[in-house]
């Protein structure tokens, strides 16, 4: 059996004839076995399918596809991705029963690659959260140290490539939902540019805000799980045609930093931080240097509202993608005549957190308060949009810290709200803007893992990976 | 600021304890204070847009590519039906 547990090794491994995808899904099964119970980190495993698509992809192999992408890859769903057949309750009770009735776009591409879908990971309550705590089902904890909050909301996804169960997970990125939790648990995750891919089969949060992306333990198995879900899909209208990722990245080549130019905002140094988080990121900042980077100091006066903006358009959006969810077409139905049906199902159905999220966003947009709140928070993205561009254009990516802090106490933050919301201060700028960004691993503070953040210019995703595969290479000569 | 809890949970036809309306009254104040930041931003010189992207009018031909199965899986998905239809409760009590 593999000792190197990557995407890349396993599928060359595969596609070699050298081990096969029931192997494999066995030695998967094995691990989950052995570490989840006290990880927590998947809220389903789809045994039995995954051994019966493990069984068709060998099947594959023997008529003669011996180069599929992602020959016998196992990789995990977040709960909010459709698979026909199978539960997706996006972390809720309202849909703890929910059988998808399709398919989600991204689990076409990746069984079409040879991938197997190996299970459902947990995750906040409808995406709603910095830690996965807010999921109806159960916590997950950090593999680091299972006293602590894996980051979230894609928590499950994370924790499970962070425990070793499996080389890669899908997550989505609202806020930093990738991010966050892969700078928590050491691992890589990445929200690409906003279009990128296709989010039909992904429960909607916040619509002007999603993305899928890809979690793994390098920033090669990333590239490549992006550039097998990456493309224009008709069944999302925000999708658009790209010339695709050329994986490996840059042609197998690390790229040269010295034609690169990488910017340091100082925005992104903000009091309260913690100092040895800090310390990793300027340290990071120096290997790029030594790598021949040009470091750019600069600044973005508008970064500090990027929170703010977000906690506004979020809700706002989220609380009208919930509306959806009323115990009529799926989930459990309420009690009484319709209206009363409606609050019942939605009172029983709904923890703590979206009810916070959904009472935000119906406040922000109700009348008299829609100007203030709504319209200004666009306005303010619209402004950020004109001096981001401004500042791309003089840099190749811009990096900083992923999180202000390390992986938190379980239940530590669970009564305050914006101390919670404060743990996205450096991701939601992506979100808002539609930018690629990614988590890299650069360290330790208080013996948790910290993450490098790289944020590239729209569509220049490629851009993000190779200086993150620079990075990573030269971290690893240090 | 003051919230009326009640009226909003009307509106977002949201059943809430009492529990539930005592937190949300005590923690929606604190999120709106932390959001109102915006407010020292000006943003008077600024077209303001919902989405970012430059996409108008994204069209495809109208036919349909579901599947029975899926359309099948849509139904079964349905709390309560009747014949292959969605059953809703009354609008007014019986």
């Amino acid at each position: 059996m593999t000792t190197n547990w990557t995407v890349k090794s396993i599928r060359d491994s595969v596609n070699a004839g050298s081990t096969s995808a029931a192997a494999i899904i066995d030695e998967a099964l094995r691990r989950i076995d052995e570490k989840d119970g006290e990880i927590g980190a998947f809220l389903e495993v789809f045994s039995d399918d995954a051994r019966a698509a493990a069984k068709d992809v060998d099947a594959r192999h023997a008529s003669g596809e011996t180069d599929l992408p992602l020959a016998g890859v196992p990789i995990a769903l977040k709960d909010n991705m459709l698979v026909m057949g199978h539960i997706a309750s996006a972390g809720s009770k309202m849909l703890q029963n929910y059988e998808a009735s399709y398919t989600a776009t991204v689990v076409k591409k990746l069984q079409d690659a040879g991938a197997i879908i190996i299970g459902r990971t947990n995750m906040d309550e409808f995406a709603f959260g910095s830690s996965t705590e807010s999921s109806a089902f159960h916590v997950t904890k950090n593999p680091h140290d299972t006293s602590k909050v894996p980051g979230g909301t894609s928590g499950g996804s994370t924790a499970a490539v962070a425990a070793g169960m499996i080389p890669a997970a899908l997550g989505s990125d609202t806020g930093g939902s990738i991010r966050q939790p892969a700078s928590l648990c050491g691992v890589v995750g990445m929200k690409p540019t906003y279009g990128r891919v296709s989010r039909y089969g992904l429960i909607a949060d916040g619509s002007s805000l999603d993305q899928i992306g890809p979690i793994a333990t390098t920033v090669e198995d990333v590239a490549l799980v992006l550039s097998i879900i990456e493309g224009k899909d008709v069944k999302d209208a925000t999708s658009v045609v790209l010339a695709p990722l050329d994986p490996p990245i840059n042609g197998g080549k690390v790229l040269d930093l010295s034609t690169i130019r990488i910017g340091v905002p100082k925005e992104y140094f903000i009091d309260g931080m913690d100092e040895e988080v800090a310390a990793r990121i300027h340290e990071a900042i120096d290997v790029l240097k030594k790598g021949g980077a040009e470091i750019v100091n600069m600044s973005l006066p508008l970064a500090p509202y990027a929170l703010p903006a977000f906690y506004i358009i979020q809700p706002a959006e989220a609380s009208s993608n919930l509306a959806r969810f009323d115990g009529m077409r799926y989930g459990n139905r309420g009690e009484g005549v319709i209206e009363e049906s409606y609050r019942s199902a939605r009172g029983a159905g709904l923890g703590a957190e979206a009810k916070r999220r959904i009472m935000l966003g119906t406040f922000i947009l109700s009348a008299g308060y829609y100007d203030a709140f709504y319209k200004k928070a666009i306005a303010v993205r619209a402004a950020m949009k004109i001096e981001f561009d401004a500042a791309l254009a003089a840099v190749d990516v811009i990096v900083g810290p992923v999180s202000p802090v390390v992986a938190w106490g379980i239940g530590e933050k669970m009564d305050d709200p914006v101390s919670m919301y404060l743990a996205d201060v450096f991701t939601v700028s992506a979100n808002i803007l539609g930018i690629p960004g990614i988590s890299v691993p650069c360290g330790t503070a208080h013996g948790l893992p910290v993450g490098l953040q790289i944020l590239g210019k729209n569509f220049d995703d490629q851009k993000v990976l190779d200086v993150a595969l620079a990075f990573e290479t030269l971290r690893k000569g240090v | 600021m003051t919230i009326d809890i009640d009226r909003l949970a009307m509106l977002a036809k949201l059943q809430l304890t009492d529990e539930e309306k005592a937190m949300l009254q005590r923690q929606l104040p604190d999120i709106l204070e932390y959001i109102s930041k915006l407010q020292e931003v000006d943003t008077s010189n600024v077209d303001a847009k919902a989405y970012l992207t430059d996409a108008v009018n994204v069209l495809r031909e109208d036919v349909v590519t579901s599947t029975v199965d899926e359309l099948d899986a849509v139904v079964a998905a349905f709390p309560r039906q009747v014949g292959g239809a969605m059953e809703v409760p009354g609008v007014f009590a019986a």
